[in-house]
């Protein structure tokens, strides 16, 4: 298949998740809804169901959610309240609900009271000191948590081998995406921001092998393609979530290639992989334990700015010229963290621009003008 | 034989053009006060041309900038963001500078330039706080014409302190000053120092670099230009033209492209 063919494939399931929500239950599937972030979808996979990511709406507009949220709330969190009220994922047989921010932590209190009778909804808090000894202990637990509540609604017992095997799974689909990310940034002439990102986000809505054979079929086009000359600029983008198609098609009108991400929906969630031997549920928490440079996760070397250090390297390691942070509305962890971001950029003499975003934003004029004019400065 | 460019700027209060001969001397411009969406940009194209005694086809190239440039694609040979554009008109009118302070009817954008050209900039967040949008909504509280403000506060004679946290919040303070029949000119020369405390916290993320020059429509309240040289402690340099200074950068950097077409 070409690669025009595969990207309007991915592009289809990104657009419309609610449909391939509906194709799966025609199909018997049962179906886990997964909030952000670090949730241990092996689980989903090993007791045989289908997990789909939630991460708010592009297209929705907050108004059964108001009743749960103050109005400085994160929209991401909003609007997936919003979607479980208003119906459009009334398909779901369970979800689950992390905690790692505080958002969300309060948030997956609203969750379960709006879905009290409704929908099963899984609590999992991860620790905070997730490296030692203690703290691998405690994600174990919670996960093991987790996975008796979706052995209940799967209705059978997830075993060591189902799981080591869902583990393989889903280190292929992260896998298939990091070379992705790469072939993007090398070839922006075949890969738009836009399609870039709809690949990304499709991720999220199918099931992983699928999804992996039909991206790697996507990786071996892109990678018979001859080197392209790109003529316009290279960017990182950062932040939880970039996947408005209108935002993006202001990169793709004014020539600006992702070169690389530091996107939590992105590549912040595929950078590290489970181990695919010894005993499945510590697999998992270490691999949770192992995930590093996270403004969202605790960094008891944080003195050092070792992300922003991080970050700074990934630009000019990817041979883009600049960054773009998208800065969530009422994101605490993102805000409190720019300053240590700047200067860290700023010290490695990378130029970068913040644009302030929500999943409410309609009108993208300012945001336009901001990169047109930092594409001029690059 | 001179060359012609028309820079035009739609903003998203008004409208703005500027042709230019050579790329050194202007020969017209106009202004209409109503911007993107609106009349304004074809009645501001209309009205420079008239001026300048030409038509559309005299002009060699024209460059589309501000808010509304997408709208103009019938009309423009090419579009560019309206910062470099500022940038641009700047360092035309003061070749020294180095920091660049835009206040327009929506943004608030700090320039930073070095030998001409733009390298670092910082816009306002999605908030009119401290924009012309802002200075519109309190003059409209205080029952005065947006030009009049800067005479106003001159005659200021007490401190009053109003928020630059936001527009809809500091809109209530006015009006409880007001209840409290605070002298109107007060509350005008703490609003200025209000914008000013906004414009000059973001300043300081890119620095504050001599020659200090401020461009936009609210440039031309000498109110906000002396609190801001108040916050900054620097002198702030304004132009006669600088409404037009957009529409200025966009006839020279129209003037640039034509010549490198024609090189191609």
């Amino acid at each position: 298949m070409s690669t025009e063919v595969l990207l309007n494939e991915f592009k289809e399931v990104s657009e419309h998740p609610h449909v391939v929500l509906s194709e799966y239950k025609k199909q018997g599937k049962k179906v886990i809804g997964v909030l952000p972030y670090y949730a241990p979808v092996e689980l989903v996979v090993a007791a045989g169901m289908v997990p789909m990511g939630i991460w708010g709406s592009n297209n929705k507009t907050i108004s059964m959610a108001k009743e749960y949220c103050a109005t400085f709330y994160c929209t991401i969190a909003q609007l997936a309240l919003e979607m479980l009220l208003d119906g459009t994922m009334d398909q779901l047989d369970g979800i689950i609900t992390p905690t790692i921010c505080d958002t969300l932590r309060p948030m997956s209190q609203n969750f379960r009271v709006a879905m009290k009778d409704k929908l099963p909804c899984i609590f999992l808090a991860h620790p905070q000191h997730r490296k030692p000894a203690f703290g691998l202990q405690f994600t174990v637990d919670q996960y093991t948590h987790v996975k008796n509540e979706l052995e209940k609604i799967a209705g059978t017992t997830i075993t060591d081998e189902a799981l080591r095997e869902a583990i393989k799974v889903m280190n292929r689909s992260r896998a298939a995406r990091r070379e992705f990310v790469k072939l993007a940034g090398q070839h922006p002439d075949a890969v738009s921001a836009v399609n870039r990102s709809a690949v990304l986000r499709a991720a999220w809505f199918m099931e992983p092998v699928p999804f992996a054979e039909k991206l790697e079929a996507l990786n071996a086009e892109l990678k018979a393609l001859p080197e392209c000359k790109w003529t316009g600029k290279k960017i990182v983008t950062s932040g939880i979530i970039c996947d408005n198609p209108k935002l993006l098609q202001i990169f793709d009108d004014n020539k600006i290639a992702i070169a690389a991400d530091d996107v939590a929906q992105e590549s912040r969630a595929i950078r590290v992989d489970a181990a695919e031997t010894g005993d499945p549920m510590m697999a998992l928490a270490q691999q949770f334990a192992d995930q590093d440079y996270e403004v969202l996760l605790y960094d008891e070397h944080s003195n050092q700015n070792r992300r922003g250090e991080y970050v700074a390297n990934l630009v000019k390691n990817s041979g883009a010229q600049g960054l773009v942070l998208f800065m969530q509305q009422f994101c605490d962890p993102e805000e409190m963290e720019y300053p240590y971001l700047k200067k860290a950029l700023d010290n490695a003499g990378v130029p970068h621009i913040k644009l302030g975003v929500d999943q409410q934003m309609r009108d993208f004029g300012q945001a336009s003008t901001a990169i047109q004019a930092f594409a001029d400065v690059l | 034989m001179s060359i012609y460019t028309l820079g035009i700027d739609i903003g998203s209060t008004a409208s703005k053009c500027v042709i230019l001969a050579d790329g050194k001397d202007i020969v017209s411009k106009s202004l209409i006060a109503v911007g993107a969406g609106t009349s304004g940009p074809q009645r501001a194209i209309a009205q420079v041309l008239e001026e300048a005694g030409m038509t559309k086809e005299d002009m060699s190239y024209v460059l589309a900038t501000g808010y509304g440039r997408n709208s103009l694609e019938s009309v423009a040979n090419h579009q560019m963001s309206e910062l470099s554009c500022h940038a641009k008109g700047a360092t035309f009118l003061f070749p020294d500078v180095h920091t660049v302070i835009d206040i327009g009817g929506q943004d608030v954008k700090i320039l930073q330039i070095e030998n001409g050209v733009m390298t670092n900039f910082v816009m306002n967040d999605k908030c009119a706080a401290g924009t012309g949008r802002f200075l519109d909504v309190m003059a409209r509280v205080l029952e005065v014409k947006v030009e009049d403000l800067g005479a106003l506060s001159a005659q200021s004679t007490k401190d009053v302190a109003i928020s630059s946290t936001c527009t809809v919040f500091a809109e209530s303070e006015v009006i409880s000053q007001l209840a409290q029949e605070t002298d109107k000119c007060d509350i005008i020369k703490g609003i200025h120092r209000s914008v000013a405390s906004r414009v000059v916290g973001l300043a300081h993320r890119v620095g504050i670099r001599d020659l200090v020059v401020m461009t936009g429509g609210v440039a031309q309240n000498v109110g906000i230009v002396q609190a801001l040289e108040e916050e900054l402690g620097h002198t702030v340099h304004t132009s006669p033209l600088t409404q037009y200074n957009g529409a200025l950068g966009a006839a020279l950097f129209a003037y640039q492209k034509y010549l490198k077409e024609q090189k191609a």
